[in-house]
């Protein structure tokens, strides 16, 4: 496996600074509801998306999936649009920062509900395995969604139909206020997830090569139409939603990661000057994307109207 | 044009097979609509009305799934397969367990399309059953199309005849959205005349099942037999009912509803479903938004009392609406 932990690196400072810029526009009114942020999961995102191919392979994600979206290629102004309630977003401000919903990026939906994105990634598997794309479906959840039911029916149903389908949690310690250790009965989701039957893999969000060593094992033995569980360590540095108090994260673990993958590429002789300049180019694209999101115009009747109008009212 | 008897499980099963010949996108989920999986010897039975009869056998285990009893898992597996390109026909055994799956139908199923606004079609068929008089009771019997059809973005179909039931899944099989297609209980095994080509039957079109001219009674699936009965008891005591048959409950054929009801000056809705914030109590308030000036007496439902579906044949026999009670409530109405 050549990994292109330069790219890799560009491609997290990019998410850490679109959600900055997202964070920001929170402050200033802009966004209408609440904002979770994917501060933490920078290189989680990076590690899963490379190790994917968005023509064949289908992701659902959480209501925190900005980073995932934009790491699996979602346009990054549409992106920002959708979550700015602004003409052209990725659906025209209709669906918003929870349901984001980018499938020519490989990008499946998001979603508001904990947990529900999971079976609808069986479902992608099942169209990968019926019409023979050699796809697999992904699912990335939370330590929260673990314990839903759709989750552990899903694990269960994707064994015994052997599915090409990887179940990725993000372990991030902490379900809005719920710490995993409180609401995870058993203590160890990968004894969990062997117990379904699913090959399970650990990776350490933090260590880019490991990370995409065991996702790259995970999406390999799916696409054998062995189902897999890696769980990936990571951060929640702004909060369940940003502005509210932390309750218990380490705030410095999504910005460790990126500081990890940083201190790797130096070791691997890459300059100092080469990351200063893939980091700055990251930013500096991010904040046009929002700059740009923020000049459209704010959706209203007509978006509203011209969907009423497609499906019509019921009665 | 030639027609055949046949009754509703063999039109919809006819229907089936065809469909899934001429579209190899078509998949079918469920539990036991194969049957005997993982049983040595065991014969399928092809779903537990017979729905599915034969299809795993002509288009293979790879496009007639069973599943574990794990409805949230397989409908949302549905829902996930018709976003990526398959068009998954899923069946939900009784409409009752839309309990332990309603998340992936009211915010996955019914919301994909809005979400990404036009983006994603939603190619899914929910095939379930619905209706009390078998002695099922209450987990096993209940009628959920006004509670179905209250969801934004679901389209909801209840048929009354074998033809209508075969017309009705060949629209959804070419829909772009979500449909629930609820196929009553007591309807499975009564006979119907069904042209051979299989009829077509568009959404959003009732069909009037006897004309009259005193009064207009609004039924759909087993309570359109119930009414149909009822006209011809009115009949001897000079009473003229017309008998509308919605056959799509959302969207709802408002505006044949309300010129039947411009016509008679009467409205009486006759429904299995909900006593309270029902399919009757939507019709009665879109007839009477639109054809107020017309009525010469209130609109009338007749429902079950707002209780759970009784088990006892003797209870549950009067807990449904039944063809006597339509004509007394018909004939209080005239005489009001």
């Amino acid at each position: 496996m050549s990994l292109n932990l330069l790219k890799l690196f560009e491609k997290a400072c990019f998410i850490r600074a679109f959600e900055y810029e997202i964070a920001r526009q929170c402050d200033a009114g802009e966004v209408p509801g609440l904002a979770h942020l994917s501060t933490g999961t920078e290189i989680a995102d990076a590690a899963l998306a490379d190790a994917l191919n968005p023509t064949i392979d289908r992701v659902t994600g959480s209501h925190r999936s900005h980073g995932l979206a934009l790491a699996m290629g979602a346009d990054p102004i549409k992106v920002a649009k959708e979550i700015l309630g602004r003409v052209g977003g990725l659906s025209d401000g209709m669906a918003g920062t929870q349901h984001l919903i980018a499938p020519e990026s490989g990008f499946l939906t998001s979603n508001g509900i904990v947990g529900a994105q999971v079976p609808l990634a069986a479902g992608a598997a099942l169209t990968a395995k019926t019409m023979k794309t050699g796809g697999v479906g992904v699912a990335v959840f939370g330590d929260g969604a673990a314990n839903q039911g759709a989750v552990l029916e899903a694990m269960n149903l994707a064994v015994a139909l052997a599915l090409p389908m990887v179940f990725v949690l993000y372990n991030n310690g902490v379900a809005q206020t719920t710490s995993a250790a409180f609401a995870g009965g058993s203590g160890s989701f990968i004894q969990r997830a062997a117990s379904f039957g699913l090959n399970a893999f650990v990776a350490d969000g933090c260590d880019i090569r490991l990370c995409c060593d065991a996702l790259e094992r995970a999406t390999a033995s799916a696409r054998a139409f062995k189902p897999a569980f890696i769980e990936v360590g990571v951060g929640r540095d702004d909060g369940h939603y940003y502005g509210e108090q932390q309750t218990s994260t380490d705030a410095e673990n999504g910005g460790g990661a990126i500081r990890a993958i940083r201190a790797q590429l130096l070791a691997d002789g890459v300059d100092a000057l080469a990351c200063e300049q893939a980091k700055n180019g990251a930013e500096n694209l991010a904040h046009t994307a929002i700059a740009v999101a923020l000049a459209a115009p704010k959706v209203g009747r007509v978006e509203l109207d011209r969907w009423i109008s497609i499906t019509g009212a019921g009665v | 044009m030639s027609a055949v008897k046949m009754t509703m499980a063999t039109a919809l099963n006819q229907a089936l097979h065809r469909a899934m010949a001429a579209d190899d996108q078509i998949i079918c989920i469920g539990e036991d609509i194969v049957g005997g999986a993982g049983v040595e010897g065991a014969s399928p039975g092809g779903g537990v009305f017979g729905v599915t009869q034969g299809l795993a056998e002509t288009y293979g285990l790879n496009r007639v799934i069973d599943t574990p009893i794990s409805e949230t898992a397989f409908v949302g597996m549905a829902v996930g397969a018709a976003m990526t390109g398959l068009r998954p026909v899923v069946e939900i055994m009784f409409n009752d367990f839309i309990g332990v799956c309603f998340d992936q139908i009211l915010n996955q199923a019914a919301k994909a399309r809005f979400l990404s606004n036009g983006r994603m079609d939603l190619p899914l068929i929910i095939r379930t059953t619905m209706g009390a008089g078998d002695g099922s009771g209450a987990m096993h019997s209940a009628s959920l199309h006004g509670l179905l059809a209250s969801v934004a973005g679901l389209t909801v179909v209840c048929p009354s005849t074998p033809a209508d039931a075969a017309g009705l899944l060949k629209t959804a099989l070419k829909s772009s959205g979500p449909t629930v297609m609820m196929e009553h209980k007591q309807l499975y095994g009564i006979d119907g005349d069904v042209e051979l080509v299989l009829p077509n039957v568009p959404f959003g079109k009732a069909r009037t099942v006897v004309e009259g001219s005193d009064i207009t009674i609004v039924a759909a699936a087993a309570m359109a037999v119930e009414a149909e009965l009822a006209v011809g008891l009115l009949a001897q005591n000079s009473v003229s009912a017309e008998v509308i048959d919605p056959r799509t409950i959302k969207p709802l054929d408002v505006a044949s509803i309300a010129a039947s009801v411009r016509k008679t000056g009467r409205l009486l809705v006759v429904d299995e479903g909900a006593a309270f914030a029902g399919f009757a109590d939507a019709v009665i308030a879109a007839v009477t938004e639109q054809a107020f000036a017309s009525l010469k007496a209130a609109p009338r439902k007749l429902c079950p009392p707002d209780t759970p579906v009784p088990y006892a044949p003797g209870a549950e026999n009067i807990w449904l609406p039944a063809s006597p009670d339509i004509v007394k409530a018909t004939q209080d109405m005239m005489g009001a």
